[in-house]
């Protein structure tokens, strides 16, 4: 479905769909914080905008945005998610800790999220682990047959 | 890593934003690359070999740990 959409359109498409969504829960919700979904609405809309002027740069920032990343960007963006989850995970454990040493209901939010982020390391261990490893040649599978000391 | 790319390119009288189009990377990973700060992918290092008629090991000195200049 992405690829009938305009490269350059793709993460503000993506962005203006979140922030509706965010904008709809508070309007759904009612009550007396519904006047908060227009000023997300509000946010969303200058959000996508500015995302759309950016995405027309000559900058790292403005390729990512656009969706025309190179190996490079494509790399540091890659190495950026990587500390995202990394602290993600950190910042859970410590929450759980700290949920349990005061005995506070509060800590599962911690779990669930420490579970989905080394779940998520497993799977794409295993994922991408078995797409790029090869199976050994027969001179490979020769050598490990034989014993490692022979006399 | 050394590598002659800044000389190529200017040889060729090319700018960094016209080898990148060439290349079909973006203008700062040409600076990057040509700094010595980015290593290309094997793919990338034969494209820009190729595009200036040269072997990738004439293009990238690996015995030389400085950047590029």
């Amino acid at each position: 479905m992405m690829t009938f959409i305009s490269p350059r359109l793709r993460k503000p498409g993506i962005y203006a769909l979140a922030g509706l969504l965010f904008s709809a829960a508070w309007l759904v919700q009612g009550g007396r914080l519904w006047w908060v979904s227009i000023l997300a609405l509000i946010g969303t809309v200058a959000g996508t905008v500015r995302l759309y002027q950016l995405g027309g740069t000559d900058t790292d920032e403005g390729d990512r945005i656009g969706s025309r990343a190179d190996e490079r960007q494509q790399l540091v963006s890659l190495r950026s998610r990587a500390l995202a989850c990394n602290l993600t995970a950190i910042t859970s454990f410590i929450g759980l800790t700290a949920a349990v040493a005061v005995k506070g209901t509060w800590g599962w939010p911690f779990l669930v999220t420490l579970l989905i982020t080394g779940y998520g390391y497993l799977f794409g261990l295993g994922t991408y682990t078995i797409a790029e490893e090869g199976t050994p040649d027969g001179a490979d599978t020769r050598r490990q047959a034989r014993p490692p000391v022979s006399s | 890593m050394r590598n002659r790319i800044r000389e190529q390119r200017r040889q060729r009288g090319l700018s960094q934003a016209e080898l990148a189009a060439a290349l079909g990377v973006s203008r700062q990973t040409v600076i990057s690359i040509e700094s010595g700060r980015y290593l290309p992918s094997l793919p990338l290092a034969f494209t820009i070999a190729r595009f200036f008629d040269l072997t990738v090991d004439k293009m990238f000195d690996p015995d030389d740990e400085d950047a590029g200049s």
